[in-house]
């Protein structure tokens, strides 16, 4: 046998451990590089900015701790419209999902629907919903908090009634003669066959949906009668000229769609976690 | 007393009576998969179908696991209709592929059908370890289907056919996606489980050293369209070993199969 003697490169791309360092160091390290060129005001010449603008890092920082209090309960507030919003909005889209496959000589035309209501901005739809709900309940702020969790379900329906339905539908070769050979109902079928076979769809429409979710939340609130949230403070401060503050929240605002994708990652590889054994 | 295996006592199971199945294609045509198929296959017996891609023989299998409705002629099975000994539930049907639900463990798929068929927890338990057993897998009752290889994949569909008791059991090309020594070793393992339990099999297969190793009778179709050519009775005693394809008379009824192929060899 020749030994052939292998680049280091060669090596490193083999090496497990390298792998996952390389694919969680690689990223950290870039974040860090932004973070120290932001500090040492680099990227204010880049940009050719001033502090005041764009305020550095420990300033955010600083004003984050300060008002932590008054973060937490406008953060609360975004936080709640984004997951009724996405938990009802994917309900919803799941049902449509379900309605599609069991009927599907109109099912699927009627997704076609479904996923141009996709299309409508948010910054459209926002205002609409604030109109629409105004007589929904004497409370400003309830007022609000219905018309927001309106504009992210909406937002949220498409997704899941889409790539719900393709989990429904698109069954490995065999598997409905298998079921028909047992004498299945249709509803032993769609219990046994084709909600475990969503499953994995769902989460695709979730890695989609849960940072839109927090997206519309922030930007519907920017529309909203009520003034609360994350997405209404960024934009008062920002009104106000104080840049500060509103980075402060926009940090909040990544912080919170930071948080939401890693529960839904922690939920997914535990609820697929026998479909990616090896 | 009757000594005689089931297979020989000749009691019409399953009856092909003039089954023509005509499709239509893509562009419209009429294709003519199945013309006028008639025989009858034995109780007990291990019977083959037998011929190139395109002869049908799949076709035919639908037709009698009433996955498939004739265009004309039809099918009797112990004197009902398919459909009738399909809602009886008393088809195992393998397929090309195993056809297993990834998120169950290879114990509760081999329960699917028992879950169905509405058996008690207990017995559905105690089916499935039996036939884990049967099929040599009890080690891997609580592994994943994509935790095993594919010869282990197409096992743990065999268990969950013949998991139901079903009459019948109907396999499509089960083994054509595996290994020769795969392939070898599960020839011996059915053949086992089939002089065990005296069920009747159907099996299709394009493989000519497959369906003499397996079969009691070889039913030859020859494509275009899928036809009737002969049907072939392979005298190889069992219980059936490997050493005995090298025999000559193995290599006859090799032969005999493949010249009873319309238009001669292939």
């Amino acid at each position: 046998m020749i030994k052939r003697r292998k680049s280091l490169w060669q090596r490193l791309k083999e090496n497990s451990v390298a792998q996952t360092l390389s694919t969680i160091l690689l990223p950290i390290s870039f974040g860090v590089l932004i973070l120290v060129f932001w500090q040492t005001q680099v990227l204010h010449k880049i940009f050719n900015t001033d502090t005041n603008t764009l305020p550095l890092p420990s300033r955010i920082c600083r004003i984050i701790i300060d008002n932590h209090s008054a973060i937490l309960v406008n953060a609360l507030y975004t936080i709640i419209v984004a997951v009724v919003g996405l938990v009802i909005g994917s309900i919803i889209g799941y049902l449509i999902a379900v309605f599609a496959a069991l009927f599907q000589k109109w099912g699927a035309g009627g997704l076609t629907i479904v996923g141009a209501f996709n299309a409508i901005p948010i910054v459209a739809l926002a205002p609409v919903m604030t109109n629409w709900t105004k007589d929904v309940s004497n409370d400003p702020n309830i007022r609000s908090m219905v018309a927001k969790i309106l504009v992210v379900m909406i937002v949220c329906i498409a997704s899941m009634s889409i790539n719900a339905f393709r989990g429904l539908t698109e069954l490995k070769p065999f598997t409905l003669d298998l079921m028909s050979s047992y004498a299945a109902s249709k509803k032993t079928v769609f219990l046994k066959l084709r909600l475990p076979n969503s499953i994995p769809y769902v989460f695709t429409a979730f890695r989609v949906s849960v940072p839109i979710s927090i997206i519309s939340a922030v930007v519907s609130e920017y529309f909203a009668e009520y003034i609360v949230g994350v997405g209404r403070e960024i934009r008062e401060n920002i009104v106000l000229g104080q840049y500060p503050t509103a980075w402060a929240y926009i940090v909040v605002a990544c912080l919170i769609g930071l948080l939401m994708y890693g529960v839904l990652v922690a939920i997914e590889s535990i609820v697929l976690k026998s479909r990616r054994v090896k | 007393m009757n000594e005689k295996p089931a297979y020989m006592n000749n009691d019409i199971e399953i009856a092909i009576n003039n089954v023509s199945v005509v499709f239509k294609d893509n562009s419209g045509n009429n294709v003519q998969a199945l013309d006028n198929i008639d025989f009858d296959i034995h109780k007990g017996e291990f019977i083959s179908l037998l011929g190139p891609s395109g002869c049908g023989k799949t076709t035919l299998l639908r037709t009698i696991a009433d996955l498939l409705e004739p265009t004309s002629g039809n099918v009797r099975v112990s004197g009902r209709t398919p459909k009738e000994i399909r809602l009886m539930q008393k088809f195992g049907i393998v397929f090309q592929s195993p056809v297993l639900f990834e998120w169950r463990t290879i114990k509760k798929n081999i329960e699917l059908p028992l879950e169905i068929m509405g058996y008690s927890k207990k017995d559905r338990s105690d089916r499935a370890d039996e036939m884990l057993e049967m099929v040599g897998l009890t080690k891997f009752a609580n592994h994943y289907p994509q935790q095993l290889s594919g010869g282990m994949q197409q096992r743990v569909g065999i268990a969950r056919a013949f998991g139901i008791r079903p009459e019948i059991l109907l396999m499509d090309e089960p083994f054509s996606a595996l290994d020769e020594f795969t392939k070898e070793k599960l020839h011996l393992d059915l053949l086992k489980i089939w002089e065990k339990t005296n069920k009747t099999i159907v099996f299709v297969t394009h493989n000519i050293q497959e369906a003499v190793f397996l079969s009691t009778r070889i039913c030859v179709l020859s494509p275009h369209p899928g036809r009737l050519s002969a049907v072939v009775d392979v005298d190889l005693p069992y219980p059936r070993t490997i050493e005995m394809r090298d025999t000559p008379h193995f290599g006859e009824l090799v032969s005999k199969v493949r010249n009873s192929f319309e238009g001669g060899s292939l």
